[in-house]
């Protein structure tokens, strides 16, 4: 049974920006589904549009049974929400946050209390019920964003960017209790990430989006055996120029028609290729560079990963997308965590 | 509508709960007015007795105005507490909760108002420990409290409502400032009607602030000068519903 569901799902901003572009997909319940892209691919304007703040320019969409336009008071009753902001109070207690969020899902004061007592334990928080939000640590603070969306258990919750601005241990915590969620309350999670590792550890199956488009969809296996076999990648030079563009070029045209070479992606300064069997490659792909006279400073070879998916259907790196666009909010909030 | 009260309630104690763990906040707005209170009394005293129809001293005068003043400045800002709660994502959050809409914006400027009109209270208690006799008592008060925080209302909800439409924190203080000033200084605030020139008390019959200051003032004063008080009542009352809708249009505009 799908709890979400959409169909040719479009935002387009004043400007003709054209955020998300028709997206169809489906997500089940009791399944982790993540949209994995770059800062910008269109991840918050489809959740924006599936939780009710803002409208689809086209398109429909179904969360838990109702339509996000005709309906959408049916469907906040059943989805949490949690933005890349974490959108608690500091001036009350985690205990208050929460309650409030309860009388928001209508429940009443016995099941409140009743509610808060479980949930503070589901997300590791209790002892911490009556501390005011100002003094928790910037995970903590994570963790009650997302127990305020669980109160009233919810068929679907939506995370925009759960990790993002947490170090690696606390992200690691995290992962675990979002992987908890899903196995304990049996509710669908989508979660939006530009962190590889993330959506490879967490996602039943994940939508590749960038521009506004969905790439691809699937499983991390399924993604990574679409590229099949094995992704040579190859620096020519260390500077990002005109020259090392030119070895990339030279190097594509040397090595296309080859039968070894599956495919070829050129990104900024680095050719990937791909290959069925990488070690026999290597020998072959170094003989050839070497006769005709191109200098190879580095040479690797790896397993397909996540990021290589994302560059065979986008043309692009998301490595080189991390962290280039960082809103003004994110450097407040980061300055603000680390003044405590 | 049972859930428009229940909301709107809780948001109202949302908003009170942080504003009494700052109160830092409640007592620094509260210093202009008291420094006012304290300074202006003693330089305009002498001066004032000796004004042709005034038989009362610039204390007893000054009562009404400084506490109208208490609740514009602290009603007049109160857009920032959204303009917060926006940038921080608790609004977003909310929104993507059943919460009735228009609780919030209700919510936000009522707490705001009951702050100013606890703040209006403590002006009240100093004046009277100044000497300042209330010529109608503890009801004239309770009136004088009412008739403010209409004026409160009014200038939360207007505050509210700039906030979402301009977005700005910056944008929304300059505003701001600009039009509190002025509304103290164009009307009887500070000199009583007989002393203003002829332009002023028509410009003043068009200020909300004036209306506010001559109802307080003829309960401080004089007492129950009805023809006075309906005409502070139903202009601030007036006013009130205006602002209240203009910020629930401006949020349903932003929120949807």
């Amino acid at each position: 049974m799908s709890v979400i569901e959409t169909k040719s799902l479009t935002k387009v901003f004043p400007g003709d920006v054209r955020a998300v572009d028709g997206i169809d997909f489906q997500v089940n319940a009791g399944e982790i589904f993540a949209f994995l892209g770059p800062n910008g691919a269109g991840k918050t304007t489809t959740i924006k549009m599936l939780n009710t703040l803002i409208p689809p320019t086209s398109g429909s969409a179904t969360v838990a049974g109702f339509d996000v336009v005709k309906n959408p008071a049916e469907v906040r009753k059943r989805i949490g929400y949690a933005a890349q902001d974490v959108g608690v109070d500091e001036q009350a207690t985690g205990r208050e946050n929460l309650t409030l969020y309860g009388h928001f899902y209508r429940l009443d004061g016995k099941t409140i209390r009743q509610r808060v007592k479980e949930i503070f334990d589901l997300v590791g928080l209790t002892g911490y019920e009556d501390k005011m939000v100002s003094t928790y640590s910037g995970g903590m603070r994570k963790r009650l964003d997302l127990a305020m969306g669980l109160i009233h258990q919810p068929q679907v919750i939506f995370l925009d960017e759960p990790t993002t601005g947490l170090d690696p241990q606390t992200r690691a915590h995290l992962w675990d209790y979002i992987n908890n969620l899903a196995k304990t309350m049996g509710v669908a999670i989508f979660l939006t990430t530009h962190y590889m590792e993330e959506a490879d550890r967490l996602a039943d199956r994940i939508a590749i989006i960038d521009l506004g488009k969905i790439m691809t969809m699937g499983t991390s296996d399924d993604l990574k055996k679409s590229i099949g076999g094995d992704v040579v990648t190859l620096t020519p030079c260390v500077q990002k120029d005109e020259e090392c563009k030119e070895f990339v070029r030279r190097t594509e045209a040397v090595l296309s028609g080859q039968p070894f070479v599956t495919e070829m992606k050129p990104s900024d300064g680095e050719l990937a290729v791909y290959v069925n069997d990488g070690g026999s490659a290597i020998p072959s792909i170094m003989q050839i560079m070497n006769s005709q006279g191109i200098e190879v400073k580095s040479i690797s070879m790896a397993r397909p990963s996540l990021d290589d998916v994302f560059l065979k259907y986008t043309g692009r790196t998301i490595r080189a997308q991390e962290g280039e666009r960082t809103t003004f909010a994110q450097l407040r909030r980061r300055a603000s965590r680390r003044q405590k | 509508m049972m859930n428009v009260l229940t909301d709107t309630w809780h948001i109202v104690v949302r908003g009170l709960r942080s504003r009494i763990r700052m109160p830092v906040f409640i007592f620094m707005s509260l210093f202009q007015p008291v420094l006012w209170l304290l300074l202006f009394t003693q330089i305009f005293n002498k001066s004032f007795g000796s004004m042709p129809g005034v038989d009362y001293t610039f204390r007893d005068f000054f009562t009404a105005g400084v506490v109208v003043m208490t609740v514009l400045f602290g009603s007049a800002f109160a857009g920032f507490g959204l303009l917060m709660m926006m940038d921080m994502g608790i609004l977003a959050k909310m929104l993507a909760t059943p919460v009735t809409r228009v609780s919030i914006i209700l919510g936000q400027v009522i707490a705001a108002v009951a702050v100013s009109i606890v703040q209006a209270v403590i002006i009240f208690v100093i004046a009277a420990i100044m000497g300042v006799h209330v010529a109608t008592g503890v009801p004239g008060v309770l009136l004088a409290l009412f008739i403010v925080a209409l004026l409160g209302l009014a200038f939360a909800a207007f505050s509210n409502g700039l906030a979402l439409l301009v977005k700005r924190q910056e944008t929304v203080m300059a505003t701001t400032n600009l039009f509190t000033m002025p509304l103290m200084f164009l009307s009887s605030t500070m000199m009583p009607s007989q002393a203003l020139p002829a332009w002023l008390n028509t410009v003043r019959q068009f200020n909300p602030v004036d209306y506010a200051v001559v109802g307080v003032r003829g309960l401080v004063l004089e007492g129950y000068v009805w023809s006075d008080l309906w005409r502070s009542l139903v202009v601030l009352g007036a006013l009130a519903v205006v602002a209240v809708a203009f910020a629930t249009l401006m949020f349903r505009k932003q929120a949807e």
